[in-house]
């Protein structure tokens, strides 16, 4: 997984690309810091670049969702395709995160 | 190793280390053993040539062997082969090999020496070398011994954990008067796994099926998964309600998961004689009906994934199942190949596969993964469950 942003403006936009799954949770911990850290009230999550993600991928968008709405701001998924979006909609995420 | 005192004892401090000395030289052989003495180093053995390094080595246990290259009968080489064929990688070999002697420096590496030691003998060169291979010995040593500790101990929780499973009595003796059969496979990826299955009975005509996938794999998802089990024991109340029953046990999981950490799961209710399946899902992939005339559909509409929201809301559908009829109900490692994503089969593939193999009678487990697979013993690099419930007694 790699993940790209230029962590200004609001809504903040991060590109997430690649395959996310157990291997990336210190990655993605950092991320989850720096986006819970910056001043946006609202983070999108671009997912159009990646191509798979496991149950532990699942795990750490909510987890990075908790973090932000603890921090009083709103996590947002887009461009959710193949794979990922059908784990995803399998798993009902929308009710916590919401998907544009 | 048959003929070998075993070198299973720990590696014991320098002082008491058991090192064997082999030169022809009388005089070499009393110059690093009075070396070694000086510098503490008490167990000393000597040999005059290979031949009789190996006659000591096959009975007396050794931590180090100091060799020399050149000697008559057996030489340096052969005594570095024969020692690693026969003790192993772990037993420390110091080969002494004089200056002018370059190309015995590559062959005694190759035979499989630890190290060199140039002749003539440099005290603080011998001995430094000595206190390193004898640490790095220890090392690998308790690496070793903590590595077999974490094993066994793996070995013993897994086998509580394959003891949660129901056996093929206990499946049997409830499906069987209900007038259905189940067939169940499980595999953990990593010796201990976050899957589990229960089948029980609702009441006289009816029983449950219950599948569970906690993410992530190893020992947290094994814990987690006895966490389940437990919770499950104590939902008596909501067994003839697929909803409910989810609902019940994702309410218990909100309070003890991390945030990070949830379950997908799959709960039915069977009737064979009334031909009716009530079922609610978690996130988990929805299970197949394979219909007696070769056609399937899906079991679709689940809700939320177990252990994130309090209050999820779950739904209970219902299906009507002939006695021709099948149930297949998998976890995602069926069909999430993350090594060979375009390689993951779908739904439509793993219906044709189970269709192929389900009236085949023994093995169905084994021919249904080699048949998607291509063999039976396919890795996978997540928990393994899947089930095969029939609506007639086999």
């Amino acid at each position: 997984m790699e993940y790209r942003s230029e962590f200004a403006g609001d809504p903040l936009v991060v590109d997430i690309e690649g395959v996310l799954t157990f291997d990336d949770h210190e990655r993605f911990r950092e991320l989850a810091t720096a986006i819970a850290d910056a001043g946006a009230a609202t983070v999108v999550l671009d997912l159009s670049g990646l191509t798979m993600i496991d149950s532990a991928g699942i795990g750490m968008l909510i987890m990075t969702n908790d973090r932000a709405a603890k921090r009083g701001k709103t996590l947002r998924l887009r461009g959710l395709k193949g794979q990922v979006a059908k784990v995803v909609e399998l798993s009902r995420i929308e009710q916590l995160i919401p998907i544009d | 190793m048959d003929d070998m005192p075993s070198q299973t004892g720990p590696v014991p401090p320098d002082g008491d280390a058991r090192i064997l000395i082999v030169d022809d030289q009388p005089s070499s052989r009393t110059l690093i053993g009075s070396l070694l003495k000086a510098e503490g180093y008490g167990r000393l053995a000597y040999a005059e040539d290979g031949v009789a390094a190996m006659d000591w080595l096959a009975g007396n246990a050794a931590d180090m062997v100091i060799l020399d290259i050149r000697m008559p009968r057996m030489d340096g080489f052969e005594v570095c082969r024969a020692v690693r064929g026969q003790l192993g990688q772990d037993m420390p070999i110091l080969v002494q090999t004089g200056i002018q002697e370059a190309d015995c420096r590559v062959e005694a590496f190759q035979a499989g020496a630890s190290d060199i030691v140039s002749k003539p003998i440099n005290a603080g060169e011998l001995v430094s070398r000595v206190r390193l291979h004898l640490e790095r010995r220890r090392m690998i040593d308790r690496l070793q011994r903590y590595q077999d500790r974490m094993e066994d101990e793996l070995r013993a929780a897994q086998s509580m954990q394959l003891d949660l499973l129901p056996g093929a009595e206990d499946i049997d003796a409830i499906v069987r008067p209900r007038g259905a059969s189940l067939t169940a496979f499980y595999r953990a990826s990593h010796m201990l796994g976050g899957d589990l299955w229960q089948v029980f009975p609702v009441d006289e005509s009816r029983f449950g099926v219950f599948m569970v996938d906690l993410s992530g794999h190893g020992v947290s998802a094994a814990i987690n998964a006895f966490r389940v089990n437990m919770i499950t024991a104590g939902l008596s109340a909501e067994r003839s309600d697929p909803a409910q029953w989810l609902a019940a046990l994702n309410r218990k999981l909100v309070s003890i998961l991390p945030v990070e950490h949830f379950a997908t799961a799959f709960y039915a209710v069977i009737d064979p004689g009334a031909g009716r399946l009530q079922y609610a899902a978690a996130g988990a992939p929805p299970p197949l009906v394979l219909r007696g005339g070769g056609e399937w559909e899906t079991l679709t509409g689940g809700g939320l994934i177990l252990g994130c929201l309090a209050d999820a809301a779950y739904e209970t559908h219902a299906i009507e199942l002939s006695p021709s009829d099948r149930l297949f109900a998998y976890s995602d490692a069926l069909c999430e190949d993350f090594e060979h994503p375009d390689r993951s089969p779908d739904t439509g593939t793993i219906a044709a596969a189970v269709q192929a193999e389900a009236g085949g009678g023994e093995a169905f487990a084994d021919r249904l993964i080699a048949r998607l697979f291509g063999r039976a013993d396919t890795d996978f690099r997540d928990d393994l469950t899947f089930l095969l419930v029939g609506m007639t007694p086999s």
